[in-house]
């Protein structure tokens, strides 16, 4: 297991690596530069050398790179390029915001979904069932932004019960009551959409399961149906949830564009979208490292939750059914 | 002095800058039929307060973007400027005709003199000025900060306005002599726009590193001589302005000001039907009705100091077998009167913004869009002068001469949901008189560098914004600017435009400077180097607990004008 996290953790590292120089390229490639946004166009091409000069962007690319990455190893991301600010003071604050909206999103909709999903493949077409199939569809087919300004129409500026947006009241950062009062709105939209993929999967794979010949073996054994589910089927059935769950990990950082912008949630989503328009290269890789760390992250998790709820799973055992 | 301004980002860039709208927050356009000061519109939009002032309270603006930065000598962008307008006090005010005038929370004690020679202009300061530290305001601030922003390592994007100088005189503590190289009449406009910084805290930062320091991104380093002071940066939240206890004008009436982020127009326009917001300067058209009807609200309905254009590109290369289909100003004319600009103000930018001729604003003193030609929508005039022009329909029905087709490319920021629409109708109207166009969006930074910057592009759609009242546009229009020197991407040249702007900037006589610019707007009628569409702008609200006099109501015809006077205003139920 050690030996296998080992090797794990060396192959991320180069992962991570080859990752950050084909960003780095790939964002420098893009026409256009944080002058030509700062400025406008009509300026000067003096004017435009003093600024990069300025920004330290006169400088080769590899060079720049080297730079980048030395700053980086120091755990320091490097400064935005329009007006001198930490990357630090930006990122993690922001790295947070969406943490608490998309985890608890997220928390929320598996406590929902997997024992829902697992009670309804138990009883299929049954009204439960049925309430969630349209559920699910609901999750899938609502554009998050128009649900979300439904939820905005009717509970905030008719009902008054929620805040419109934000994620504190000014002058009430920091108050967790504030906060929670807050998440409401923007948490039901978030939780909506993973909630409807949680139900589908979870009663899908549980429904594979119990079709298998060990389920049948079992009950003709005559062990207690409960003991069935539980025992025998679930542990199988968790396996595909958990490649879910660990390819959405990077998710939980990324943030969501427009359930953001709905609620003016101060997170991920907004940050890229906003730094890519504006060519802040250095955020841009900021962000690029954060989430590819999360994507190694969410499969080592994954792999790692695999050899728990399946004890056949051996990591790192040549047969064993690892990587 | 004009500026392109973007979504988030207005530029000062060189003595002109251009308005795009970017990332589908259209700031859309807007604007009763221009009537220059903003006395009431119909649904008792705004008029004055009755009842007294009172003090107290706290005034929540809403933005929907980030600052970048509140130090003067680089503010580029709309939400910066917005925000120092709380924190830094002006040389010299504006009339809503844009004269220059002095009030009592203006750095300058009386108007400019300027000589006879027209190249002289003394500036008087008032004695009691002073910084937010306590320590006085003086002659050498002034000198300071002009030096600063005309040296380019400094790398200043208002380094063109003041270029003009040749030499600053310290003639007492306040009183400063400043005299030009040739005379220059937009120069009196843009020291009314200078915001001083503070010579004490920033003389001994070398000016190529004056852009990272932290002057105008820490509040505590940040030293300002405007009615409040800056407390708090949250980023992509807000921003704290209190009282400045040191301030040595009038004591304005509300304590706080919060300067609260949004992330688009819409977010910040259903905050201020809740009533999150105060003043919300951007409202979307498409939500103008609802703010309207929302009763703790009055919106202002006019069109702001920026004009939108259909700009043509005269170099030949630009086009396939180096045929330029725009070489025949009839051509253009014909263009002119395909499209119903009407129409395009009243469904797109919903009844509001002024039709323009001309490059001149409507409304200001030196409106003279009455000595252009009204291009009225007439699309037969239009066929007509195509067909003098030279063009043939071809099997198509597309336009044909010398074996080309009348075909071009209209590029536009993409994202700006105004542009889209508006290049659509475009399209069809020019479709009609057997003109092929090609609307296609771009992203923004991608097309300045690669198609404005360089002049490279066939047609495009875009606007200029222009930040001081004065009718200078010698650098977007003179062929002494074509690129990349200036703002004349379109390569357009008409050798007796070029003289005359020269000569409009070069007399202090403003009958004279008009009937300078009257020639203009005939000449461009005559050899059009855009198609000018309108003067827009997007509707600001503001609740009904917002109070202030009828001589300081918001100005949205000046840069900044939906805060105009902000000092005086006063607040009811706090």
């Amino acid at each position: 297991m050690t030996e296998y996290l080992l090797r794990r953790i060396l192959q991320s590292i180069v992962v991570l690596f080859l990752v950050t120089v084909f960003m780095f390229a790939l964002v420098h490639a893009a026409p256009g530069g944080p002058t030509h946004v700062l400025l406008g166009p009509g300026m000067s091409p003096e004017a435009m050398k003093i600024q990069e000069h300025n920004m330290g962007l006169d400088q080769p690319l590899p060079l720049q790179y080297l730079h980048w990455l030395k700053d980086m190893l120091t755990g320091n991301f490097g400064y935005t390029f329009k007006n001198h600010i930490p990357i630090n003071t930006i990122i993690w604050p922001t790295v947070g915001n969406t943490l608490i909206l998309m985890g608890a999103a997220w928390v929320l909709s598996l406590i929902i979904a997997i024992p829902w999903g697992i009670y309804n493949s138990t009883k299929t077409y049954g009204i439960s069932d049925n309430v969630a199939t349209v559920i699910a569809y609901l999750g899938f087919a609502i554009p998050s932004f128009w649900f979300g300004i439904l939820l905005q129409e009717y509970f905030s500026l008719k009902l008054n019960w929620f805040p419109l947006s934000d994620m504190w009241t000014v002058g009430k950062q920091g108050d967790i009551g504030n906060l929670l009062w807050h998440m409401v709105l923007p948490v039901t939209v978030l939780a909506l959409g993973f909630l409807a993929g949680y139900l589908k999967y979870s009663r899908a794979s549980m429904l594979e399961v119990l079709h298998e010949d060990f389920v049948r073996t079992a009950r003709a054994k005559g062990v207690p149906e409960r003991w069935v589910i539980y025992r025998h089927a679930l542990r199988n059935a968790l396996i595909p949830v958990i490649t879910v769950l660990g390819l959405d990990l990077p998710v939980l950082v990324g943030g969501a564009l427009l359930t953001e912008n709905v609620f003016n949630w101060p997170g991920m989503g907004r940050e890229f979208v906003e730094m890519a328009l504006a060519r802040e290269y250095s955020v841009l890789m900021a962000i690029t490292v954060i989430t590819a760390v999360m994507v190694v992250l969410g499969n080592l998790l994954a792999d790692i939750l695999y050899a728990v709820v399946d004890p056949r799973v051996q990591l790192g055992k040549k047969g064993g059914a690892s990587v | 002095m004009k500026k392109v301004s973007k979504a988030s980002m207005a530029t000062v860039a060189t003595a002109v800058s251009l308005a795009l709208v970017a990332a589908g927050c259209g700031s859309s356009g807007s604007g009763a039929n221009g009537s220059n000061n903003s006395t009431g519109n119909k649904s008792g939009t705004q008029t004055a307060s009755s009842g007294k002032p009172v003090n107290g309270g706290t005034l929540t603006y809403g933005t929907f973007s980030d600052i970048v930065t509140l130090d003067p000598i680089y503010i580029a962008d709309t939400a910066s400027g917005d925000a120092a307008q709380f924190t830094f006090a002006y040389l010299y005010d504006f009339d809503p005709q844009g004269n220059i005038v002095v009030k009592p929370w203006d750095l300058a004690a009386a108007p400019p003199q300027i000589s006879d020679d027209g190249k002289t202009y003394t500036i008087k300061l008032k004695p009691n000025a002073k910084w937010s530290d306590g320590k006085p305001l003086t002659a050498d601030d002034i000198i300071f900060t002009l030096k600063t922003i005309i040296n380019p390592k400094a790398g200043s994007p208002g380094i063109s306005q003041y270029d003009k100088i040749k030499t600053m005189k310290k003639i007492d503590d306040h009183t400063i002599q400043i005299t030009l190289k040739q005379v220059y009449a937009p120069f009196a406009d843009a020291l009314a726009i200078l915001q001083p910084v503070p010579e004490h805290v920033l003389k001994d930062v070398e000016p190529s590193k004056l852009q990272k320091y932290a002057y105008g991104t820490d509040p505590s380093k940040t030293v300002t001589d405007g009615p409040w002071v800056w407390k708090t940066w949250k980023q992509k939240q807000y921003l704290e302005f209190d009282r400045n206890p040191n301030y040595w004008g009038p004591k304005p009436h509300i304590d706080k000001i919060i300067y609260k982020i949004y992330a688009d127009q819409n977010t910040e326009t259903q905050a201020l039907i809740k009533g999150d917001i105060d003043v919300d300067s951007a409202i979307p058209v498409e939500q103008l009705s609802a703010v309207q009807n929302s009763k703790n609200n009055r919106v202002i309905n006019k069109p702001g100091p920026q004009y939108e254009f259909l700009a043509f590109n005269f170099k030949a290369s630009n086009f396939p077998g180096d045929f330029d289909p725009f070489t025949d100003p009839k051509t253009r004319q014909a263009i002119y009167y395909a499209l119903d600009r009407k129409a395009m103000v009243k469904d797109i930018l919903k009844g509001t913004g002024t039709l323009m001729n001309s490059p001149f604003l409507p409304n200001t003193w030196y409106d003279v869009n009455d000595q252009a030609t009204n291009f009225t929508y007439d699309p037969a005039k239009a066929k007509q002068l195509l067909k003098e022009a030279g063009w043939k329909k071809g099997s198509d029905g597309i336009l044909e001469k010398d074996g080309h087709k009348f075909s071009f490319e209209l590029q536009y920021n993409a994202g700006n949901t105004r542009r889209e629409q508006v290049a659509s109708i475009i399209q069809q109207e020019l479709k009609a008189v057997g003109i092929d166009c090609q609307p296609k969006g771009i992203d923004f930074s991608a097309w300045v560098d690669q198609n404005l910057n360089p002049g490279k592009f066939q047609a495009v759609l875009l606007s200029w914004a222009i930040n001081t009242p004065d009718p200078d546009q010698e650098s977007i229009y003179s062929s002494k600017y074509f690129p990349p020197n200036g703002q004349n991407m379109g390569w357009y040249k008409n050798p007796e435009t070029d003289k005359l702007w020269v000569d409009g900037y070069s007399t202090i006589d403003r009958t004279k400077s008009k009937q300078i610019y009257g020639q203009i707007a005939k000449d461009f009628s005559q050899d059009p180097p855009y198609v000018f569409l309108y003067q827009y702008g997007a509707p600001a609200g503001y609740t009904t607990r917002v109070h202030w006099k009828s001589q300081d109501a918001p100005q949205i015809g000046l840069s900044y004008g939906y805060l105009y006077h902000v000092q005086t205003w006063w607040l009811s139920n706090q």
